[in-house]
């Protein structure tokens, strides 16, 4: 679809902002200098007054990480807004148009930059840094885990890659759907200009930045020895590097409620003329679903790590036994954030998928108000089963049957999403591109994750199970093999819109195959082991599991290369690839109708909505539905036979 | 290419072969599923040494092959889609404008219900029976401590014996008292199939009936810090005269 329908005016010029201002000088480089130089600062105070404390050591870090966190915030302008008003002056309209990054080519990507666009940019290079990181911590634990007794890594380096592996993954699995395509593609998909608080928006994605280094400072303060979930007391023993997880986990809790709020209110509120609810994309729907629930759950998290730097800086005993604390009240804060976050990565990569395969289908998404129950289902479920984590805890044993109950029965919206995929590739024409290919792969691999994932919702296989590599084989077949795989097929569907190019085809698929091969191979030797008996987390392991683990670490090098093919063909696509058109795979969204490259305010004018976007099939326009007035405006399709519903009709030309 | 209008029919061209087709492929590959639920999760997690075991193995077992036909029929039909319906490069045309089809979905929906109840009425049933252990009228009672990164047994009726090996009679159900000194550790027998945190503090409770002679593993389970990997003992069950004796050389009775 081209940029036909809307008409396109040339940009109103906007005269040259006046002034230059401190604002316009804030760059990630003043943002490092400021964290740097207040770090510096605060390392030097902390460490003047508080080195002969007990604590000393965790307060010096805390104030340390704190004081960065707060210089990068201050350096990268986060707070130009605030302090403006605090002082009565108010952005003026090119103070805006700056911030949106107008006309700063790539220096955009490297400031405060409130354009949806800009920040989903970001947030793409973000998680790949994060994969990148995370991916090659994996590539050294399965190196170590060769063979038995390979004392490539000693234990303590063990325990911290271990820790930080796991953490700084389930932050990409976190933001990998939601902060790309929910900030850049979702905006368009509803048919508004921006978010609803686009500063919030470059906030959020600025505290994630700000946090990252305060988690790889860990690498140097000892490491996180506690594995990612930093169960105390374990917690409480441990190196500084713990102080460096609890900060980043507090700045990453608030990252995600100012994400949340912004994305929901976006979607509640600025939704185009006429996209009701049956005719939002599923896709949004996913979007919501994970960022509205995380809005309950990170706060548990960060009031769990609030506690423990009471513990570990001023001598609190909330999670130590001996001082009247409890280690299962951080076990029940850490799990009320764990199993919601969970669907926080799962559904939005599952939305993505459901988005992309009517399109690659040809036919419309299968059973649409199922598809929507279901996400609701898993949402409301997924708050009540955090204690399946703790069956063999000892905590509660009476509510076991309970919580075996609720975890049970999310399996039941979970399976409709399945019907919801097979029904809409049944009978279709299905072109089977790299994105719908990450459809089949998930349909492969989640039900393997999912399977599994019932062995385990039962009490006395639980027993048998927790803490074992079988637990550790079934939540990466969940969130890598179904949440990664979908967050790869929706890159390689919006690759085309978000770069203005065409993704490399053929590496995309090597890509594809080594990843998914190398993969299951990974995993499956990982159930093995973990049936087995082996347990998680363990530097040496005996002579039993041998052939098992080292089946695994060829898996994952093979992952490493299809990783690295993928990385390649991002970077070279994005570079040089084919220019894309508009509309490269015949969608109907509403992101499939405006040009490439994407106006700084998307719409010339305002689309307004008339049918859902899955009328594949349909006559366009038929007013088969009474009160459906189809408006006879309909946007014209060269790039398929494709001819789309929605009318994009100028209505509000204003800009 | 039939045009419907937005709530359609279900079409019926064309798809009598189809069904036959993929409900060969499903069945094919619920055999296979099935024959692979049965063999091959019990062999890895190797013999049991408890009724409990013997109870998680049947789990395995019974809830592989429940998942067979599900997974049978996911796959066949994808599998099916990319053999049958795959277009060679862009599709020149759109596929039937089918939006839904009630009875599918309701049938889908109200089998994994079905599904689901039986997986929670097997599960509370088999989890009255494996705690039955521990409401045997005369069980050895054992405290387990864990600290790190070692195991400490000892058996308060016998004269409180202490050992960093497991001793264990056969066929006679065992209390476990399980306690930390420091982190939490969870204390695992492999081939019993019983798991229990060790929490600082608070004593947590597991039990069970050995009923296989031999020696088993006894892991950490639960992150522990630095030697976590090391953590780990041997469980002997033994004869009960053999046990009698043991607990005298140690200086106990029984």
């Amino acid at each position: 679809m081209t940029a036909a329908v809307i008409s396109q005016p040339a940009q109103p010029h906007q005269p040259a902002a006046a002034g230059g201002g401190l604002m316009r000088r804030l760059n990630v480089g003043t943002a490092v200098a400021g964290g740097v130089i207040l770090g510096l600062i605060g390392w030097l105070v902390a460490h003047s007054l508080l080195q002969d404390d007990d604590h000393g050591s965790d307060q010096v870090v805390l104030v340390t990480l704190t004081c960065w966190a707060v210089g990068f915030m201050i350096g990268i302008g986060a707070f130009n807004g605030p302090i403006g008003w605090a002082l009565g002056r108010d952005l003026r309209r090119e103070d805006e148009l700056f911030l949106a990054g107008k006309d700063q080519g790539i220096s955009r990507y490297f400031r405060f930059t409130t354009d949806h666009k800009v920040v989903g940019i970001q947030y793409l290079v973000v998680t790949m840094v994060l994969f990148a990181l995370g991916g090659t911590l994996a590539m050294l634990i399965r190196t170590n885990l060769i063979s038995p007794h390979s004392h490539f890594l000693n234990p303590q380096t063990y325990n911290a890659i271990v820790g930080l592996h796991g953490l700084i993954m389930i932050v990409a699995t976190i933001i990998m759907v939601t902060g790309p395509f929910g900030n850049f593609i979702m905006p368009i998909m509803i048919g508004a200009r921006d978010m609803a608080f686009p500063r919030l928006n470059a906030l959020s994605l600025w505290l994630i930045v700000a946090a990252i280094p305060t988690l790889l400072s860990a690498a140097v303060l000892g490491g996180i020895p506690t594995g990612w979930v930093g169960y105390a007391p374990l917690a409480d023993q441990a190196p500084p590097g713990m102080d460096s997880y609890s900060v980043f986990i507090i700045i990453f809790a608030v990252s995600s409620a100012v994400a949340g709020a912004n994305i929901t209110t976006t979607v509640l509120t600025m939704r185009a003329r006429g996209m009701s609810w049956n005719r939002t994309p599923i896709f949004v729907y996913g979007t919501v679903a994970s960022v509205g629930l995380a809005i309950p759950a990170f706060p548990m998290f960060m009031a769990s790590q609030i506690l423990l730097q009471v513990d570990r800086t001023q001598g609190g005993q909330f999670f130590v036994a001996s001082g009247g604390g409890s280690p299962w009240l951080y076990a029940n804060l850490f799990w009320l954030m764990g199993h919601p976050e969970v669907y926080v990565i799962l559904i939005p990569a599952l939305a993505a998928l459901m988005e992309l395969t009517p399109v690659f289908s040809r036919k419309p998404l299968f059973s649409f108000n199922a598809a929507v129950i279901s996400i609701a289902g898993i949402v409301g479920l997924s708050v009540m089963v955090w204690a399946h984590h703790m069956y063999a805890s000892g905590w509660a044993p009476d509510l076991n049957g309970p919580f075996m109950l609720t975890t049970e029965m999310i399996s039941v919206p979970t399976g409709l999403l399945f019907l919801v995929i097979l029904g809409t590739v049944w009978r279709g024409r299905v072109w089977t591109t790299v994105p719908m290919m990450a459809t089949y792969a998930m349909l492969w691999n989640f039900i393997i994750g999912g399977v599994t994932g019932i062995y385990l919702s039962d009490v006395p296989a639980d027993y048998a199970l927790h803490g074992s590599m079988f637990v550790t084989a079934h939540f990466h077949y969940t969130l890598m093999g179904a949440g990664l795989t979908g967050a790869i097929g929706a890159l390689a569907y919006w690759f085309p819109k978000m770069t203005g190019r065409m993704m490399n085809e053929r590496a995309g698929y090597i890509s594809f195959w080594l990843v998914q091969i190398g993969f299951n191979v990974t995993f499956m030797g990982m159930f093995a082991v973990g049936l087995a008996g082996q347990p998680r987390r363990v530097v040496t392991y005996a002579h039993l599991f041998a052939t098992g683990n080292l089946v695994s670490t060829i898996g994952a090098y093979t992952i490493g290369i299809g990783m690295l093919v993928l990385l390649y063909a991002v970077i070279s696509s994005w570079r040089h690839g084919d220019r894309a058109p508009a509309n490269p795979w015949g969608g109907k969204t509403l992101e499939w109708t405006v040009p490439n490259p994407i106006p700084l305010e998307n719409f010339e004018v305002m689309p307004v909505v008339t049918s859902d976007f899955y009328g594949y099939g349909e006559e366009p326009s038929t007013g088969a539905d009474g009160e459906d007035a189809r408006e006879p405006v309909h946007a014209g399709a060269p790039a398929g036979p494709a001819a789309a519903v929605v009318a994009a009709a100028p209505v509000e030309g204003e800009l | 290419m039939s045009v419907e209008p937005a709530v359609a029919d279900p079409p019926r061209r064309h798809s009598r072969i189809d069904y036959w087709r993929i409900g060969w492929i499903w069945l094919a590959l619920t055999i296979l599923l099935v024959l692979f639920s049965i063999w091959v999760p019990t062999r890895l997690m190797g013999p049991p040494a408890s009724p409990t075991m013997r109870a998680v193995e049947s789990t395995m077992r019974v809830f592989s092959i429940a998942a067979s036909p599900v997974a049978a029929l996911v796959w066949a039909v994808a599998i099916y889609s990319l053999i049958r319906w795959k277009s060679k490069g862009r599709p020149t045309e759109d596929g039937p404008a089918v939006r839904g089809y009630g009875p599918v979905t309701i049938t889908w929906a109200a089998v994994s219900t079905v599904l689901c109840v039986f997986l929670l009425i097997w599960g509370l049933a088999e989890m009255t029976s494996v705690t039955s252990a521990a409401e045997a009228s005369n069980p050895l009672v054992v405290n387990v401590t864990g600290q790190q990164w070692v195991w400490t047994f000892s058996y308060p009726d016998e004269g409180n014996v202490e050992s960093d090996q497991l001793y264990l009679p056969l066929n006679r159900p065992v209390v476990f008292h399980v306690t930390s000194k420091d982190v939490i550790h969870s204390f695992w027998v492999v081939q019993m199939g019983i798991k229990v945190d060790a929490n600082p503090g608070v004593t947590t409770k597991t039990s069970v009936t050995p009923d296989k002679l031999g020696t088993f593993d006894v892991r950490c389970a639960e992150l522990c810090g630095l030697r976590h990997a090391d953590m780990e003992t041997a469980a002997h069950v033994v004869n009960p005269a053999d046990f009698t004796t043991w607990i005298a050389q140690n200086g106990g009775h029984t």
